[in-house]
């Protein structure tokens, strides 16, 4: 709301200082952003929250500024007499409908000529941000931001058969507002009609037809009251907001049509020459009665943690002109003025002491707990996961939630319904993400883009499908990126570009450290984004919960990245009953391990998981590990024959192990070896 | 006889001292004595040639001597040793770069969110872990928002269907956290939350809250202003200050802004106060009645405190970042500065 400091000089006198007044109304609950100049003018921006439509005018502020400093406030003049000694046109006032129009006065002037305003109403409308049009439009504008109440002025010659009805539209009626856009309304919408139709959506907008022009020599005014919520729907609903519909829907002072619509026939008759031919009709079928809050003193120092007076409590709510009235020690009944449209609960009057008594007065108090704080039941989950992956090299990323119609088709994930936003920003974010893959992708090539060429990054955070009935839901995930050398440059030459075994190397070191109970990475190749010939499946637990592999190179191709990328996707939901195995402590073994290598000639098409959980089933319990160090495939060896070296570390826990039961251990493994998968010693 | 002992000791003290390392020392040892072919047992094959009457006194010279040349390579060893040590092989750059291990990087967002939840978890608060897919109940009716209420329109909400929708906010960790327990209550929740704003350098559709509800009996709005401040000077500095003036939120009444004096010119007044040493950084105020009441906690007898402040808006404020979308496009050149 700009307030024009000259304007509001007028009803209540301010400190001399500005910087003053700013501050003392900032600290009263209405923040003045900023103090700007028009035309020599200073203007104050000031943010009015919502529960304040009676701060969206001069005199609102004026109020305040008189209550702050305890001044008085200076009313401005008006039409006294507001029915002339013979009506000279007759017009005729219905309300239909009621619930939604509580309140509805008219009145028709006329014998004036519209005609551009005088210039220092015109700066005080430019000051307060708003473009003057002519006299008449223009005082309707000035009692708006003058006295906060919305005016409307009708071409009386233009409204059929001099009468105006108030009722609900009929489902599909069409009008055309001022500003030339026809709008199709709905039942629950409120009309201003003439005897043949519409001719204002009630407290939004006027319509085209009726509208002020240089002819008009007659002129009905509107001043009403709307109910708030009905304004608000309508205007949702129409898209249309206007400075008569932002005040209304917030809720208007139902005590303010009279003055205000004296107040525009006294600047009518001033301006313009105007008079009153058709005398005022109030009618108010449904009267409105002021709050009346019951106000315990000792619930207000409850709530605020100090001590008030009596007197206080009662010069701070006249001073803001409500009318407390003691009921009993420390109780007050309280009647609100008519404006305060926030007020209603004790809560509220509450405020009002705590405004007044200066927020910056209450003393800080430190509440003791002698309670332990609770993670949530995820956080160690992630911060565990967090510290790992950071110290194996990997940067957290964060993506937006969204995705779009692209991205979907380029990610699918294979069994769920996405859930799609109703109201989307931009095709970009029409649906919630299903899969971290897009994101990520997108974020290595920003990366690569801007020659950043090794890029590692992990995301945690929520994928969203529909469940199994349809509704839609949400689950936590961790998407891992790699791409590039999997070290930096560096002299000793220890490089070489990260491919699908680093990353498997970063989920089983992840999965250990998360002391994961047993998992494997099986072949799969039914994941759209991915290489089908470099995919794998994580299975923990018998269930398929993440996939790990090279980004399908179609993607690859049209997002045109420079390096490889793998990327794995883990469903933390599923994951976490699997981790955080409890640790029991094992006695260290008294007697030394032995390692012995085997290199043996197989079938290429064997996978290396057959070997290995084959060996582990021959039954020796003193073999500790069986790691796999060596691979080679060349023309050393036949065609389709890879050559593997195992090395095994046998270890008994009771004595030590003799060289002839270590051979023994040797010869029953390549045995296996040979009978099962055709191996060849080297 | 003498001088032929002296001229042995003097070429065995010769080449001693040309030992340089544990190979050569081995080498004049085993010269001198070994038992075969070692010079002492070679010379004391000269004892036949000698005649009779000498032959007791060279005999026992040359066993001194050979005790002489025991102790002396006895003291040789340690030198040739050491010598050894440094012997063929040549002292290490150690001004060279150590190999790049690459230390991933924190998201500043992140960072933020658990320094968070860590000071309120001292403070022994119970955080919730809460869905980002919210009711229309939860995110707004509960919390004194009802339909058509103007409150809404600053809260611009991405809608699933008429009545689920993107949580606007943490708040709803009121509502949940009171029907989850019975007072005393200290909760928190963090996490993203969604506003229909377009993506630019100072909106996000898409950011991170705290949300923060105390109910107890004889909870006051001291209170609050206790907690806040040893909340806000954990997060920002010691010395930070911290003002309350009337603001509004439909679920807290009486509804404060809190500002903390400005970090950029500690209260001076500069371009990012706008020149009023002051910057606004939360909402907060004495939980609603209605809201209360809403969640079946009896506003007669119990009271509490609540507010939500942008985590985002104090890493943009910690650390200078001037534009939120910096947040969520996973730059390594930004990142890395974490």
């Amino acid at each position: 709301m700009k307030i024009s400091i000259e304007w509001l000089k007028e009803y209540v006198e301010i400190p001399e200082d500005v910087e003053k007044l700013k501050q003392d109304l900032t600290m009263s609950g209405l923040l003045v952003e900023s103090i700007s100049e028009y035309e020599g003018t200073p203007v104050l921006e000031i943010e009015v929250t919502s529960n304040r439509p009676d701060c969206l005018s001069h005199i609102g502020i004026a109020r305040e500024v008189a209550a702050i400093y305890g001044r008085p406030l200076r009313m401005p003049s008006l039409q006294r007499q507001l029915h002339p000694k013979q009506d000279n046109i007759s017009f005729a006032i219905e309300i239909v409908d009621p619930d939604l129009c509580p309140r509805y006065c008219g009145i028709v002037m006329t014998g004036f000529h519209v005609a551009e305003s005088p210039s220092w109403l015109r700066h005080r409308l430019e000051c307060a941000g708003m473009r003057p049009v002519n006299n008449i439009v223009d005082v309707t504008n000035y009692v708006l931001l003058e006295f906060g109440h919305p005016l409307h002025a009708f071409d009386f010659k233009l409204l059929q058969q001099g009468k105006i009805s108030v009722a609900r539209a009929a489902a599909g009626q069409k009008m055309t507002t001022l500003d030339g856009i026809e709008r199709e309304l709905d039942s629950e919408m409120l009309l201003i009609n003439d005897g043949a139709g519409p001719v204002a959506i009630a407290g939004v907008m006027g319509g085209l037809e009726s509208e002020i022009s240089l002819s008009t020599d007659t002129v009905l005014l509107e001043s009403a009251y709307f109910q708030p919520a009905s304004v608000r729907r309508t205007s949702k609903k129409l898209g249309l907001s206007t400075e008569a519909s932002y005040r209304f829907e917030r809720g208007a002072d139902w005590e303010n049509p009279v003055p205000s619509i004296a107040r525009a026939c006294f600047l009518i008759k001033e301006l313009a020459g105007g008079k009153i031919a058709g005398g005022l009709k109030d009618v108010n079928p449904i009267k409105l009665a002021p709050a009346v809050i019951e106000l315990k003193q000792s619930r207000a120092e409850a709530i605020l943690g100090v001590h008030l007076d009596e007197a206080f409590v009662k010069s701070t709510l006249e001073k803001l002109n409500f009318k407390p009235k003691r009921s009993g020690k420390g109780v007050w009944q309280v009647t609100c003025p008519s404006y305060r449209a926030d007020m209603e609960l004790e809560a509220d009057l509450i405020e009002e002491l705590a405004r007044f008594y200066g927020y910056q007065n209450i003393p800080a108090r430190y509440p003791a707990s002698t309670r332990a704080g609770v993670p949530s039941p995820i956080f160690h989950l992630e911060s565990s996961i967090r510290q790992i992956l950071r110290g194996l090299g990997y940067s957290e990323a964060i993506n937006l939630s969204f995705a779009g119609e692209s991205e979907q088709r380029e990610f699918p994930v294979p069994t769920s319904e996405r859930i799609e936003i109703l109201n989307p920003l931009t095709e970009d974010t029409q649906f919630l993400r299903t899969s971290l893959a897009g994101g990520l992708v997108r974020s290595v090539k920003r990366n690569l883009n801007h020659d950043v060429n090794r890029v590692r990054l992990f995301e945690l955070g929520k994928v969203y499908e529909r469940d199994a009935a349809g509704a839609p839901s949400e689950r936590l995930a961790l998407g891992l990126l790699g791409a590039g050398g999997w070290a930096g440059h560096n002299w000793q030459n220890l490089s070489g570009h990260f491919d699908f075994f680093h990353l498997k190397g970063i989920i089983s070191t992840l999965l250990s450290g998360l002391r994961c109970e047993s998992y494997e990475i099986v072949p799969a190749d039914n994941v759209g984004w991915l290489d089908p010939l470099q995919t794998g499946a994580l299975m923990v637990g018998g269930k398929r919960i993440g996939y790990a592999g090279a980004l399908n190179p179609s993607i690859e191709e049209s997002y045109k990245l420079k390096e490889p990328v793998y990327l794995a996707e883990i469903n933390l939901k599923e994951l976490s009953p699997y981790l955080f195995r409890p640790v029991r402590y094992e006695a260290l073994a008294k007697y030394p391990p032995v390692e012995r290598d085997l290199s043996v000639m197989i079938e290429r098409e064997i996978p290396f998981a057959a070997i290995y959980k084959g060996i582990q089933g021959v039954g020796i319990a003193e073999l500790v590990s069986v790691e796999l160090i060596d691979i080679y495939e060349g023309n050393k060896i036949p065609p389709g024959k890879v050559s593997i070296t195992l090395r095994f570390i046998f270890q008994d826990r009771e004595k030590t192990l003799t060289v002839e039961r270590v051979q023994g251990f040797s010869d029953n493994i390549l045995a296996f070896l040979r009978e099962s998968h055709g191996a060849e010693r080297r | 006889m003498n001088e032929f002992i002296e001229d042995l000791r003097r070429q065995f003290e010769a080449e001693l001292a040309g030992v340089t390392s544990l190979d050569s020392w081995k080498f004049v040892r085993d010269k001198w004595l070994a038992r075969e072919s070692g010079l002492i047992t070679t010379q004391m094959k000269r004892l036949r040639e000698l005649p009779k009457e000498e032959r007791p006194a060279f005999g026992q010279a040359m066993n001194q001597f050979r005790s002489f040349v025991e102790m002396n390579l006895e003291a040789g060893l340690a030198k040739a040793k050491e010598a050894g040590a440094h012997g063929n092989k040549k002292r290490i750059d150690v001004t060279r770069p150590g190999f790049p291990y690459a230390l991933g990087n924190e998201h500043p967002i992140k960072r933020l969110q658990a320094e968070i939840e860590q000071v309120f978890m001292a403070m022994g608060f119970r955080i919730f872990d809460l869905a980002e897919i919210e009711s229309d109940y939860y995110n707004f009716e509960a919390l004194n928002m009802p339909r058509n209420h103007p409150a809404r329109d600053a809260q611009d909400t991405f809608y699933l269907s008429e009545l689920t929708l993107l949580r606007t906010h943490c708040s709803s960790v009121q509502v949940h956290a009171m029907e989850a327990m019975q007072p005393p209550i200290r909760a928190v929740s963090t996490g993203k939350v969604y506003r229909r704003d377009p993506f630019d350098a100072t909106h996000s559709p898409m950011f991170y809250q705290v949300d923060v509800l105390v109910v107890d009996e004889g909870i006051t709005m001291g209170d609050l202003k206790g907690t806040l401040d040893q909340f806000l000077k954990r997060i920002f500095r010691e010395d930070i200050q911290m003002r309350l003036r009337p603001g509004f939120f439909p679920f807290v009444e009486p509804g404060a802004e809190v500002d903390i004096s400005c970090i950029f010119c500690f209260g001076k007044g500069c371009p990012k106060c706008k020149q009023s040493g002051w910057i606004e950084i939360l909402g907060a105020g004495m939980v609603h009645p209605k809201v209360l009441r809403m969640s079946g906690v009896d506003d007669s007898r119990f009271s509490g405190f609540a507010w939500g402040m942008g985590i985002d808006r104090v890493a943009i404020l910690k650390y200078g970042v001037e534009d939120i979308r910096l947040f969520f496009e996973n730059d390594l050149r930004f990142l890395s500065q974490f």
